[in-house]
């Protein structure tokens, strides 16, 4: 009966210690608009669509061979019919979504900080701490209890660093080293990262690290950053850290490089949905205050540009270029079609 | 000495109408002990097969001088409950982890190692 209320009082304990946290973490919001929370703002469903639309599903990406491992599967062929090539399409559709699935983006956690007891009379019981780790089955990991008895007599939830130092030793995860692996360390990413090895690293990251880890946003932080510099976003286009990238550059706006890229590989309506989830992430800037009257797209993107970009010259320059393009490109079809005789209105007009 | 034989982590799960003690069982080798918390018949051996494993305990510190424990606290309440005994040693760990009452021999300990530490300065 008496192990029974104890047990019930730490576990009501430790999700008060959280739910402190949370509190800590509201207030902070308010007063400090920097390290405001992007959960709420990644997992919005119209942010999500937009993102998942950014990535740009490409099945020879997505379905290229991957060294991960696995066995190949040679390739089959097979006579089918329509409805049954109707399913086989839909199902490498849930396939690819599947692989595209984002790795969440929140926030940082935090230490929890008040001890459970503190008893004085347990001064000097040991030299070392005691780990005690709660294995009952059907847990999930976050709701495990594991507390730590120092050697002066506190007893205090674990540290995030030795909780997943515990779960990893008890409940091990596969893949997934007890220590951090040598290649995060900063000389090695370097080289991995000149060797634009990018999804290498993420998808390590994503193994080794929960998504609210330290470590695990200090590394996607620098790769991102790495990728923004050298204008590399084609190698992580069509893959699941897309999405997480873009939602960084939007969230720091430090989107120009991206948009650049954008015009320049000719995908307008991409640009004007990043202007858009730009908008939907950061109300309040300029460029999000003052309507844009235009519905064209190009002209949206002019719009951004002149009110907030950083390379207003660069990018105007290659729009202008763009809608020179598009107009050349728009007279030249006009020409094969007039060759071909197709065009209903210009028989008309000649007529 | 044989190598022990290491039984389901799960334990046998042949109960047996005797009274039944929460205890530890020394697995490990020579130098190197290592123990795990075991529900068992009270009158059984330690090397005897036991009902249930509710846990280990490491008593050698790691690298980052930490011992570790485990419980599966869902389970030990569960033979509480039915009446098993807990031996001094489980007992307070058990009271170390804040799931028990601190037992009175913890704090024996500790007066007495506070004691030596003064006596040695």
């Amino acid at each position: 009966m008496l192990s029974h209320h104890i047990s019930k009082l730490l576990r009501r304990s430790y999700s008060r210690a959280i739910s402190n946290c949370r509190d800590f973490t509201s207030t902070n919001v308010e007063t400090d608009p920097t390290k405001r929370d992007p959960a709420p703002f990644f997992f919005n469903k119209e942010i999500q669509q937009c993102l998942e639309t950014l990535t740009t599903l490409d099945y020879n990406k997505v379905f290229r061979t991957r060294k991960d491992g696995y066995k190949q599967k040679p390739p089959e062929f097979k006579f089918l019919t329509d409805e049954e090539l109707e399913e086989a399409r839909k199902a490498a559709q849930y396939r690819a979504k599947k692989y595209l699935q984002m790795p969440p983006v929140v926030k940082e956690r935090l230490e929890p900080s008040e001890p459970l007891c503190e008893d004085p009379a347990l001064q000097d019981h040991d030299t070392v701490k005691y780990v005690f780790t709660d294995i009952t089955y059907g847990l999930k990991d976050r709701q495990r209890s594991i507390v730590v008895r120092e050697p002066g007599g506190t007893l205090r939830h674990a540290f995030w660093k030795e909780r997943d130092r515990m779960i990893q030793t008890f409940l091990p995860k596969p893949e997934r080293k007890l220590q951090k692996p040598k290649m995060f360390e900063d000389e090695y990413m370097k080289d991995l990262l000149n060797r634009n090895e990018y999804e290498f690293i993420l998808d390590r990251a994503c193994v080794q690290f929960e998504p609210d880890d330290p470590d695990y946003k200090a590394i996607t932080r620098e790769v991102y950053e790495h990728i923004n510099a050298e204008r590399h976003f084609d190698v992580l286009r069509s893959t699941r850290h897309f999405g997480p990238m873009v939602f960084h550059l939007v969230w720091t706006s430090n989107i120009d490089n991206l948009l650049y890229e954008m015009i320049e590989t000719n995908r307008i309506e991409d640009a004007a949905l990043l202007i858009r989830l730009y908008h939907m992430i950061h109300p309040t800037t300029k460029s999000a205050v003052e309507q844009c009257e235009h519905t064209d797209d190009v002209d949206f993107i002019m719009h951004y540009v002149r009110l907030e970009s950083l390379k207003k010259d660069k990018i105007q320059k290659l729009l202008q270029s763009y809608k020179e393009l598009q107009r050349e490109r728009e007279i030249v079809a006009e020409g094969i079609k007039q060759a071909h005789g197709i065009s209903s209105e210009n028989v008309n007009i000649n007529k | 000495m044989p190598r022990l034989p290491l039984h389901c982590s799960s334990g046998t799960g042949v109960i047996s109408p005797f009274s039944k003690a929460i205890r530890l069982a020394r697995y490990g080798c020579t130098n190197r002990p290592f123990y795990h918390i075991v529900v068992i018949d009270v009158k059984k051996g330690e090397r005897k097969p036991p009902i249930e494993q509710v846990g280990v305990y490491d008593p050698i510190p790691n690298m980052h001088n930490e011992k570790l424990v485990s419980f599966n606290f869902e389970r030990i309440q569960h033979w509480i409950a039915k009446g098993a005994q807990v031996s001094t040693p489980v007992a307070d760990l058990l009271g170390l982890a804040g799931f028990l009452p601190v037992h009175p021999r913890t704090y024996m300990r500790a007066w007495r190692n506070r004691r030596t530490v003064e006596k040695c300065s």
